[in-house]
């Protein structure tokens, strides 16, 4: 059995209650009476210092989350919650996770260093007792984290002895421990080991999506430098990363590959390359590659890319480098700081380790067609908009889009002052973050929380703008059916859309009949191209709590299905509670020419406009990913970049895709089969034929 | 005025690189096998499609000034990819006179042209188009002239026509559908082989049947005499390819 299958097992045995609360009930309970940020710190040392590592018999890497569960009583473990509930957590909203930590500083000092710096900080700031208390508290929770580190260690070096225990593994782990609380890593495995503690301690903490940012670009100096002295193989290297990433499941974490430095190299390095392997080989959803991809990335990198993606696995995620540097530009990031960002969550551009945690929120563009057609009322909805004017009153597609461009303005307005209006309602240093602040550039130096001005950038919030493809249909179904063809008058429509279509049919098929985005259609494209131009220029008007910019994404995931659910009929044809397009796709099944077509219509918005990020799904059949056909997506990728993409995420089409697709042909619409001479949708094909297709994807 | 029924963006079968593939309307042959059935007359077809309850339409006439902005939209494909245009069918050579200005004014914009083909027409057909091509995918289907007359075809036009492309040095990729029953056998496939070898063949492409079609046959009311014909398994197509092997450098297009 392979180390990461071995670990999957043993991941698996767990007895007694997972108990986090009652491990940081522990240190809470001290002194309830101390300030807020020196409260927290307790419970984070108790939470660090306070559990009995679990040592797994196959493991090279030590570390996980089964030291949290525990065989108190009820009694105890409820009256320790109660406590513990009391202080409460930040949420997402509100900066709690989704970060990408400033992994290179502790490599470079080390955790003794790190607090040493914490200690000058705090002479620097002796005059200051807000600020002694948060570096007190930073110095703390450190404390802890030392303490699990050197529980690790004791329990390695306990289990020497056990015969269960292979003693090369657990002097492995030992030696590890004892190294990196002396001082700096000096040795790849020292620093996966001192990174993987980190990243285990904040998922202790309760975070989520806790990006491991540009694991190539901070580990590859150690990893070249063991290579060089013999100690380490590209093999045990591989193993290693397998023991990390192994543990990364029920989770979104980032990981980033290559990207481009200041003078445009591209940084993929040999590191890189054992990453992709790992990640492959484990071929568990949690760890969420992603390539910054540049032009001078080499073809056959991207090339094990997709050979990677091809067994099924769908990472990496594919960004392009150039695009997100020139959108992050524009925000005002130091040069070499715009360049060292990573991703955290699912694509958000995250200048690693300087900026409070990510937040997004979801902003329902097509809702304000409604209103639009309504002066300013939703039944659908149950909301409110602008009454601005009847639709009547409008007789040209340029006021309808003033009109409309003004409800947006306004959704806008309303969408930014719910989110500062939640991040104000909470006392930011009551939800004080002494650990995660030392993972954040500026706040030891200046002694301040990660969230009260410690990091040197303010936060940035994401607005996900829905429904790219569905507002693209509607308003050029609108220019095209009401004011070009003059078939129907925007009452008529209004009441169409009211009425979810019924007794409109002929209405709504010429509707759909009108052109759609995703198939290289000028007429169609404008509208996406304005949809972005538009939402970036109403959402760079605002700023977050702390004066961080607040960006835009076109990225859904399934979202864009539960905001259709309380969404109008639109223009587009689309009926009452149906989904909205994905992302930053057209709308499911209607780019119907071909993916060439179709990327050159999602080329064409601005997306360095789009500086959150945007998602461009696309799936092919496992054919596509024999090594002479992937020259030809290597060739797709390339030019749809060059044109202006911003993202691709490619998929091959599984067995169990093509199974669910014969119980259910709607969903999978646009699935298609190219054979040379010939490509069909698989949805037309008879159901031994399809199985025909399934047989071949099995040889394949 | 061309005939046409569908143009297909991304067409990655077709020849190298990435490839916008035209279909054209008619062919000489009849292939019982046919994958393309929409394609076989000069007439417009509609065709019903009961899975989905879908209609379309296949067949229009375009002039070359309507069609080209299509075919151009996907250069940027076609020069990272060395990709291009697939003139395809049918029997696209049946149009060679209308599909010389197409060819022209694509190969005047830097679009490279390959077109398949059966091969069963007049050399002077291909005279006409050989200037402004990339080459042929040439369709070789038997070595036996009778089954060729089955299907309408004729073998010793192929050869003839086969032998004076090479002679006019015009790039030939040949492509066999491995079809059971019809050239399957070691003794066809070794015929076969022996007849292009003579022709010089370094390469060959083999299409294994595949009933995909089988739904278009359907949706226009048509029996398939294919409908039931099981794909080739893994081993019986190794078996084949290893012949084909022993002869020439092999790719299996599926």
């Amino acid at each position: 059995m392979k180390l990461f299958e071995s670990l999957n097992e043993e991941l698996k045995q767990n007895t007694g209650t997972y108990a986090p609360y009652y491990f940081r009930y522990l240190g809470y309970k001290e002194d309830l009476s101390a300030d807020y940020a020196t409260l927290r710190a307790n419970g984070i040392y108790s939470l660090f210092a306070a559990p009995v590592p679990v040592i797994l018999k196959s493991e090279w890497i030590a570390g996980n989350q089964a030291s949290l569960f525990c065989d108190e009583t009820a009694l105890v473990l409820n009256y320790a919650k109660s406590i513990t509930d009391k202080f409460s957590q930040r949420s997402f909203i509100t900066n709690k996770d989704h970060f990408a930590p400033d992994y290179r500083h502790i490599l470079r000092t080390g955790l003794p260093g790190m607090i040493d710096e914490i200690d000058a900080s705090m002479k620097m700031h002796q005059s200051s007792p807000e600020k002694t208390a948060t570096l007190g508290a930073m110095k703390k929770s450190l404390g802890g984290f030392a303490k699990m580190i050197e529980n690790y260690a004791l329990r390695a070096e306990a289990l020497e002895s056990s015969p269960e225990f292979d003693p090369q593994r657990v002097r492995f782990i030992a030696q590890n421990c004892r190294a990196i609380l002396i001082g700096p890593p000096t040795s790849f495995p020292e620093a996966l080991q001192l990174v993987w503690f980190c990243h285990l301690a904040f998922t202790m903490e309760g975070r989520r999506a806790m990006a491991l940012g540009r694991l190539d670009q901070y580990l590859y100096p150690f990893y070249k430098t063991d290579v060089e002295k013999g100690t380490l193989t590209e093999a045990f290297a591989i193993e290693l990363l397998e023991n990390v990433f192994i543990k990364l499941q029920n989770d979104t974490i980032n990981i980033c590959i290559g990207g481009q430095n200041q003078k445009g190299e591209c940084e993929i390095n040999p590191l890189s390359r054992c990453i992709l392997r790992a990640v492959r080989s484990c071929n568990v959803p949690g760890p969420n590659l992603s390539l910054r991809y540049t032009q001078n990335t080499p073809d056959e990198f991207l090339d094990e890319c997709l050979e990677t993606i091809g067994t099924g696995l769908g990472y990496p995620a594919i960004m392009n480098d150039d695009v997100n540097i020139a959108a992050l530009k524009k925000y005002g990031y130091a040069e070499a700081d715009v360049y060292d960002y990573s991703m955290v969550g699912c694509i958000e551009n995250f200048i690693t380790g300087k900026q409070p945690p990510w937040s997004d929120g979801r902003f329902d563009t097509p809702r304000f067609f409604d209103y639009v057609f309504n002066n300013g009322q939703s039944e659908t909805n149950r909301s409110v908009g602008l009454s601005l004017c009847r639709p009547e009153e409008i007789s040209s597609m340029a006021d309808f889009m003033t009109v409309f461009e003004k409800q947006l303005a306004f959704g806008v307005d309303e969408y930014v002052f719910k989110f500062n209006a939640s991040n104000d309602a909470i006392n930011q240093a009551f939800f004080a973050e002494p650990f995660l602040s030392c993972f954040c550039e500026g706040c030891i130096a200046r002694g301040l929380d990660i969230n009260c001005g410690g990091s040197i950038y303010p936060s940035v919030h994401g607005a996900a703008v829905m429904g790219i493809g569905t507002v693209a249909d509607s308003l050029a179904a609108i220019e095209k059916v009401i004011f070009i063809d003059k078939a129907a008058t925007l009452p008529d429509l209004r009441d169409a859309l009211n009425a979810n279509f019924e007794g409109y049919r002929t209405l709504r098929e010429k509707l759909l009949a009108a052109p759609k985005y995703g198939n290289n259609d000028p007429f169609v494209d404008k509208y996406a191209v304005w949809f972005i131009d538009c939402l970036n220029a109403l959402f760079a008007k605002y700023k977050t709590r702390d004066g961080g910019g607040i960006y835009i994404a076109a990225a859904a995931n399934i979202s864009n299905i539960y905001a259709g659910r309380i969404i109008n009929a639109t223009p587009d044809g689309r009926l009452r509670g149906e989904p909205l397009s994905d992302a930053a796709s057209p709308t499911y099944g209607r780019d119907t020419r071909g993916t060439t077509s179709t990327l050159s219509s999602l080329s064409k918005p601005d997306y360095t406009k789009v500086a959150c990020g945007s998602v461009v799904n696309q799936k092919f059949s496992p054919a596509m990913f024999g090594p002479e056909k992937r020259k030809k997506l290597i060739a797709l990728i390339k030019t749809y970049f060059k044109q202006g993409g911003q993202e691709i995420q490619i998929n091959a089409t599984s067995r169990e895709t093509l199974l669910d697709a014969m119980e259910h042909p709607e969903k999978y619409q646009d699935l298609v089969v190219r054979v040379s001479g010939f490509s069909a949708f698989y949805v037309t094909l008879e159901k031994d034929v399809q199985l025909d297709i399934l047989n071949r994807t099995q040889q394949e | 005025m061309l005939n046409v029924s569908k143009i297909q963006h991304f067409s990655t079968g077709d020849g190298e690189g990435i490839r916008t593939t035209v279909f054209f309307k008619g062919c000489n042959l009849h292939c019982p096998w046919c994958h393309n059935p929409e394609n076989l007359s000069n007439a417009p077809v509609r065709l019903h499609y009961r899975a989905t309850d879908t209609d379309e339409i296949l067949g229009r006439t375009v002039s070359v000034e309507e069609i080209l902005p299509e075919l151009l939209e996907d250069k940027a494909f076609f020069d990272e990819s060395h990709g291009g245009v697939t003139f395809s069918g049918g029997e696209a050579m049946l149009q060679a006179n209308a599909l010389v200005p197409l060819a022209r004014a694509l190969r005047d914009r830097g679009v490279s042209v390959l077109v398949d083909t059966a091969g069963c027409v007049p050399y002077a057909l291909f005279e006409q188009l050989n200037p402004f091509i990339a080459g042929y995918l040439f369709d070789f289907k038997t070595a036996d002239e009778h089954q060729y007359r089955e299907i309408g075809g004729d073998l010793s036009r192929i050869l003839e026509n086969l032998h004076r492309l090479q002679a006019d040095r015009i790039p030939i990729f040949i492509r066999i559908p491995l079809i059971p029953g019809f050239n399957t056998s070691p003794q066809a496939t070794r015929a076969i082989c022996e007849r292009l070898q003579a022709l010089e063949i370094k390469h060959v492409d083999l299409l294994p049947f595949h009933r995909l079609g089988s739904a278009k046959y359907e949706a226009m009311g048509l029996e398939y005499a294919y409908r039931t014909q099981q794909p080739l398994t893994q081993e019986e197509l190794d078996e084949i390819k290893a012949i084909y092997q022993a002869y020439f450098s092999v790719t299996v297009e599926r």
